[in-house]
C-alpha cells in the first residue's frame, strides 16, 4: 500500500506527457520543453537554445540541435514535433507530408492569446504541473479585479527603446495597475524615449529590461548616474528576457511581481 | 593680421553661445533659468536635466571636438601632410579596436584588473595603447622620410585592417546588440553620456594637451624640413614620441568615450591655418578651440534633428567633411596650395 502511494506521489512529482521522443522547431517552444518536460523525453531543439541568452534551464547532451531543417528531424524519428505559428513552416508541411505528428502551437503577443497557447500546450502535452501552475496563476491574477488607484510606469529598454499600447508589456503594466506613460503620450507598439523625457515624465516606476550582463552601448542609457535615484529607491523594475521571446514562461511571475511593486509604491507614498 | 585676430575672437565668443544653445536644445522644454538657480543639486526635473544630462553632454562634446582638432592640427604638423588625421591614419580606429577589445570580450582582463576597472582608468589607458599603436604602424610602414602620398596610403591600409577588425571583433562579441554597435564605434556618438564619462577622458586629454604644448616649438622647426629641424636641435626620437603620445592621450581618451568621430580633425586645422598665421604652433589651439565648437555645433544638429533613429554625429562631422574635400579638390585644379 506504501509502495503505491509513493509510486502515484512520484508520478505526479515528475512532469508527465504522453510522448517520449519531442522535438521543437521554435525557439520559445524550445524553452518550454527544456523547463517543463522530463529531458529524457526531448529529442531535439533548436540552434539558437544552445545561446544560453535564450536559456534559463540546461540543455541536456543527449539533446540534438536542430536548424529548422525536416531532414535533421526525420532521423531522430519524435514522436511529436512542435511548431510555432509562423517559423519553420516549409519544414512542418514536409514533416507532416512524410507523416510525422507535428503539432502547430499559436504565438501570443497579448495576455488573452497568452492563455490561449498555455491551453494549446496544456491539450498537447499534458498535464504537465509547472504548466498548469503557471496557467492557473495567469488566470487568478487576470480574474482579479483591475485596481483603479493607478502608479504611473514607463518601459525604458536598450537603445532607449519604449513599449507603448499594443504590446504585451503595456498590458501587463495596466494589468497590474499601472498607467503605461509611452502609451499615454500616444506611443504605439514600440517608440524611443531620450533620458530627458524620462525624468521630465517622472514616472513613479521605471521599467527596465533584463538578460543582457555583457557591456553594450545600447544599455548606456538604463546605467546614466541620472537614473540613480530611482535604482536607491527601489522605484525600477527589470522583466526578465524571457518575456521578450517565450512570455508563457514567465508571464504569470511577471504580473504578481509588478502587482507587489505597485502596492509597495502606494504604500511609501 | 588684425582680421585674423577678429576671427579667432569671434570663435572665442561663440564657444560659450554655442554652449548655451546647446543647454536649451532638446526634447524637453525646459526653464533654463530656474534650472540655473535651482544648482547643481536641484532635484526639480529641469534642474535635473541641465545639470545632468545637458551639461555633462555639451562639456563632452567640446572635450572631444578639441583633442580631435588638437590631434589633427598635430598630425597634420609631424607629418606635414595635409590629408592627415587621427581617424584617417588610423588612430581612431585603434584606439577604438582596444576599447571594443575590453569592453566585449575583456571580462578576464576586467577580473583581474577589478581595481583599475572600478575606477576607470582601464579603458581609455588601454585606448592610448591602442592610438599609439596604430600611429607607430603607420610610421614604421611609411618609413622615415616617407612622402605624403606614402603616408596616406599607409594609414588607408591601416585603417581599413583595423576597421575590418573591429568589424570581426563586434560581430562575434557575446552582445544581442554588437552589428548594431558597430555603428557607434564607426561613427561615434554623444548621447547618453554623463558626468563620469567626461571625468574619464578629460585627465587624458589634458595630459595629451600638455605633451603636444611642450612639442609646439618641434612642429614650428619640423615646417622648415626635418634637416633644419635636426639643425635647430630637435634630433631623435624624443619629440616624434612626444608628438604621438600626445595625439594618442588625447585622441584615444576622446574614442573610448565617444566612438570614431572623422573628419573634424581634417578638416578644422585646414581652416585655422590661415588664421594663425601658418604657425604650427598656434595652429594647435585654434584648431582645438574650431574642433570643440565644431562637434558641439554637429551635436545641436543631432540633438533637434527629428527620426525614429538617432543621426550619428560622425554622419554629420561627416556631412562637413565631404563638402571640404571637394572644396580640396577644386582648390587644387584651378592651382591653388593646399
Amino acid at each position: 500500500m506504501k509502495k503505491a502511494l509513493l509510486l502515484t506521489l512520484l508520478l505526479f512529482a515528475q512532469p508527465v506527457t504522453a510522448y517520449d521522443r519531442i522535438a521543437s522547431l521554435n525557439l520559445c517552444l524550445d524553452q518550454v520543453l527544456l523547463n517543463w518536460v522530463a529531458p529524457e523525453k526531448i529529442a531535439s531543439v533548436t540552434w539558437l537554445s544552445a545561446n544560453e541568452h535564450y536559456r534559463s534551464a540546461p540543455l541536456p547532451q543527449h539533446v540534438q540541435l536542430n536548424r529548422g531543417q525536416a531532414e535533421e528531424l526525420l532521423r531522430l524519428q519524435p514522436d511529436l514535433i512542435l511548431v510555432g505559428q509562423y517559423g519553420a513552416q516549409r519544414a512542418a508541411r514536409r514533416l507532416r507530408d512524410l507523416g510525422m505528428n507535428v503539432v502547430s502551437i499559436p504565438d501570443a503577443y497579448s495576455l488573452a492569446q497568452l492563455l490561449e497557447q498555455l491551453g494549446a500546450l496544456e491539450s498537447t502535452l499534458g498535464q504537465l504541473p509547472p504548466l498548469q501552475r503557471q496557467k492557473r496563476q495567469l488566470e487568478e491574477l487576470l480574474a482579479r479585479p483591475v485596481p483603479t488607484d493607478k502608479a504611473s510606469a514607463l518601459i525604458l529598454s536598450a537603445n532607449n527603446i519604449t513599449y507603448g499600447g499594443g504590446m504585451l508589456e503595456h498590458q501587463l503594466l495596466e494589468r497590474a495597475g499601472f498607467d503605461n506613460l509611452a502609451a499615454a503620450r500616444g506611443i504605439e507598439q514600440l517608440g524611443r524615449v531620450s533620458l530627458e523625457e524620462v525624468i521630465a515624465m517622472r514616472p513613479d516606476l521605471l521599467v527596465f529590461y533584463g538578460g543582457e550582463q555583457d557591456f553594450a552601448v545600447a544599455h548606456l542609457a538604463a546605467r546614466h548616474p541620472v537614473l540613480k535615484n530611482y535604482i536607491d529607491s527601489g522605484r525600477t523594475y527589470t522583466l526578465p528576457a524571457e518575456l521578450g521571446f517565450c512570455p508563457a514562461l514567465v508571464v504569470a511571475d511577471v504580473l504578481q511581481q509588478l502587482t507587489d511593486k505597485r502596492t509597495t509604491i502606494f504604500e511609501k507614498r | 593680421m588684425k582680421s585674423d585676430n577678429l576671427a579667432l575672437s569671434l570663435l572665442c565668443a561663440a564657444l560659450p553661445l554655442a554652449l548655451l544653445a546647446a543647454l536649451a536644445s532638446g526634447p524637453v522644454a525646459v526653464d533654463l533659468g530656474a534650472a540655473l538657480r535651482e544648482g547643481w543639486r536641484g532635484d526639480s526635473s529641469d534642474a535635473v536635466i541641465l545639470w545632468q544630462l545637458r551639461l555633462p553632454r555639451a562639456l563632452l562634446a567640446i572635450l572631444v571636438g578639441a583633442a580631435l582638432g588638437l590631434g589633427g592640427a598635430a598630425m597634420q604638423g609631424m607629418l606635414r601632410n595635409p590629408l592627415a588625421e587621427p581617424a584617417l591614419l588610423g588612430v581612431s580606429s585603434g584606439a577604438a579596436l582596444a576599447a571594443i577589445l575590453l569592453l566585449y570580450y575583456g571580462s578576464a582582463l576586467r577580473a583581474g584588473w577589478g581595481a583599475a576597472w572600478q575606477s576607470g582608468w582601464l579603458l581609455p589607458a588601454l585606448a592610448i595603447a591602442g592610438a599609439f599603436c596604430a600611429v607607430a604602424c603607420v610610421w614604421l610602414l611609411a618609413g622615415r622620410g616617407a612622402s605624403a602620398s606614402r603616408l596616406v596610403l599607409a594609414g588607408v591600409a591601416i585603417n581599413a585592417f583595423l576597421s575590418a577588425l573591429m568589424a570581426l571583433a563586434l560581430n562575434y562579441a557575446p552582445s544581442m546588440f554588437a552589428m548594431q554597435e558597430i555603428v557607434f564605434w564607426l561613427l561615434g556618438s554623444l548621447a547618453n553620456r554623463g558626468w563620469d564619462q567626461l571625468l574619464l577622458a578629460l585627465p587624458f586629454v589634458l595630459v595629451g594637451g600638455l605633451l603636444l604644448y611642450c612639442a609646439r616649438n618641434y612642429l614650428r622647426a619640423l615646417s622648415l624640413g626635418e634637416a633644419s629641424a635636426a639643425s635647430l636641435g630637435f634630433r631623435g626620437h624624443r619629440y616624434p614620441l612626444l608628438v604621438l603620445l600626445g595625439i594618442a592621450s588625447a585622441v584615444g581618451a576622446a574614442v573610448a568615450v565617444a566612438g570614431t568621430i572623422g573628419f573634424v580633425g581634417l578638416v578644422v586645422p585646414h581652416l585655422m591655418r590661415p588664421l594663425v598665421n601658418q604657425d604650427p604652433g598656434r595652429l594647435l589651439w585654434s584648431s582645438a578651440l574650431a574642433g570643440a565648437l565644431l562637434l558641439l555645433l554637429a551635436d545641436i544638429v543631432v540633438i533637434n534633428f527629428v527620426g525614429a533613429q538617432e543621426l550619428r554625429i560622425g554622419a554629420v562631422t561627416a556631412f562637413i567633411g565631404a563638402p571640404f574635400f571637394f572644396w580640396l579638390i577644386v582648390s587644387a585644379r584651378r592651382g591653388q596650395q593646399l
